[in-house]
């Protein structure tokens, strides 16, 4: 096990870290002004924020027991995870924002997904409900296993479709969606292993991956988000005798 | 414990995925000439020969019951491979419809909306052809019902493309960066 100073220091750095620079995040939300293209995720950066500072707060106050703070990240993650689901809701809507044809097909596949995957999630508490002797903490590490598979789930169901029917991502839709898909994949194996070893030093390892996961689905966002917009290449009719060859040659190929 | 153990195997797998899907993305150009090779290059006449009814039953009425099973096999097998070739090349016509969609003039946008809903329309159908085809090669005996009207959205695609005209960005290919 690591010296616990070094532990300690390790796991402030990657607490800390994501949240400032989720502040750098909401202000390039702020100033290219796509907080209106994707009010949710602006939502649920600034909620994460929020969040951050109470949750820092608490922990900082001496006479706050770990169960008060449990009840307290379990509510509050229990916030969050309901905003990530909005935040996918918001990039499919983007995605299919040009492809007018797909929208019904797309959206009840995506329903579909969605199904399976709750059928699967609550299969999977009912069958691999944890280690019980942990009780509320085990119930509530299960709940978020299932909530990060369906999340996962539902991203890779997207970003598939999208490659499979030939949709295009904008940059910073794609850039949401990746990170988030990364950070509910790590959360689905993190809280898979947790609710399985719910031992103090399982935990501490399993935090320090969580919590830079964490700082890498950040920076993946502002990588993305801060990327620049480049004009799309400029479109001109070819000569029309050339464009007349390429059809009378195609119609005749598909006639004979 | 054996649950756990799958699920992390699980979520490594999807984290694969992504980042596979990321680095492709980067590195991917959307190329107008390829695709116009690609949707040539399928041969119509020989898929239409493929899934001929009449042909078909010809054959069952020819040939013994087990050589039938294994003919069919063999043609709806060439049959699939044409349907995802086309499933493929219509796929990238559809981002090239998406990334003219975006074009400040607005006939080239109408033209892009109209080239990528075709090609969605398309893809959907070789989808729907594709299992089709596949249900044929796992059950020969089945009656054949029509595949979709794939060769005429094909035509539509196609007309659709020639009037959108062609990318020009000083090379060929138009770099995705904004899309990814």
């Amino acid at each position: 096990m690591l010296p616990m100073s070094w532990h300690k220091a390790l796991l402030l750095f990657l607490w800390i870290s994501p949240h400032l620079l989720l502040g750098v995040l909401a202000v390039v939300l702020y100033k290219r002004r796509l907080y209106r293209q994707f009010p949710v995720f602006f939502a649920y950066v600034l909620y994460e924020i929020a969040e951050f500072v109470s949750m820092f707060t608490l922990y900082s106050v001496r006479g706050v027991t770990s169960r008060p703070y449990a009840y307290a990240y379990c509510a509050t993650l229990m916030i969050s995870i309901a905003l990530r689901f909005g935040v996918i809701d918001e990039v499919s809507r983007d995605l299919l924002r040009e492809a007018q044809f797909l929208k019904v097909a797309a959206r009840r596949s995506l329903q579909c997904v969605t199904g399976l995957l709750l059928v699967v999630g609550v299969l999977l508490a009912v069958y691999a409900p944890g280690d019980r002797r942990f009780g509320f903490v085990a119930g509530m590490l299960v709940v978020n296993r299932g909530a990060a598979m369906v999340q996962s789930g539902l991203l890779l169901a997207l970003l598939l479709f999208s490659r499979f029917l030939g949709l295009s991502w904008r940059g910073p839709a794609f850039g949401i969606a990746l990170g988030l898909g990364v950070l509910t994949s790590v959360d689905l194996a993190m809280f898979a292993l947790r609710a399985e070893f719910a031992s103090a030093v399982a935990a501490v390892y399993l935090n320090l991956l969580t919590t830079g996961t964490y700082l890498v689905c950040v920076l993946i966002w502002i990588g993305y988000l801060l990327a620049p917009e480049v004009d799309p290449a400029s479109l001109t009719v070819v000569p029309r005798d050339e464009v007349e060859t390429w059809n009378t040659e195609l119609q005749q190929f598909l006639k004979q | 414990m054996i649950a756990a153990w799958i699920l992390v195997a699980v979520a490594f797998f999807a984290l694969g995925i992504l980042v596979y899907v990321a680095i492709r993305s980067r590195t991917r150009r959307v190329d107008l000439e390829k695709a116009v090779q690609a949707f040539r290059s399928l041969d119509i006449e020989a898929f239409r020969n493929l899934i001929d009814s009449a042909e078909e039953a010809f054959l069952r009425n020819n040939l013994s019951p087990k050589k039938f099973r294994e003919i069919k096999r063999q043609r709806a097998w060439a049959a699939l491979i044409y349907a995802w070739e086309a499933g493929r090349a219509v796929a990238a016509l559809a981002r090239i419809g998406q990334a003219a969609q975006r074009s400040s003039d607005p006939k080239i946008a109408a033209s892009g909306a109209q080239l990528s809903e075709n090609a969605f329309r398309l893809r959907l159908q070789t989808i729907g052809a594709c299992l089709h085809l596949l249900t044929e090669i796992l059950l020969p005996d089945l009656q054949s019902r029509s595949l979709p009207p794939l060769v005429d959205q094909y035509e539509r695609a196609a007309e659709t493309l020639f009037r959108l005209g062609r990318f020009s960005s000083g090379v060929h290919g138009l770099v995705r960066s904004k899309s990814a």
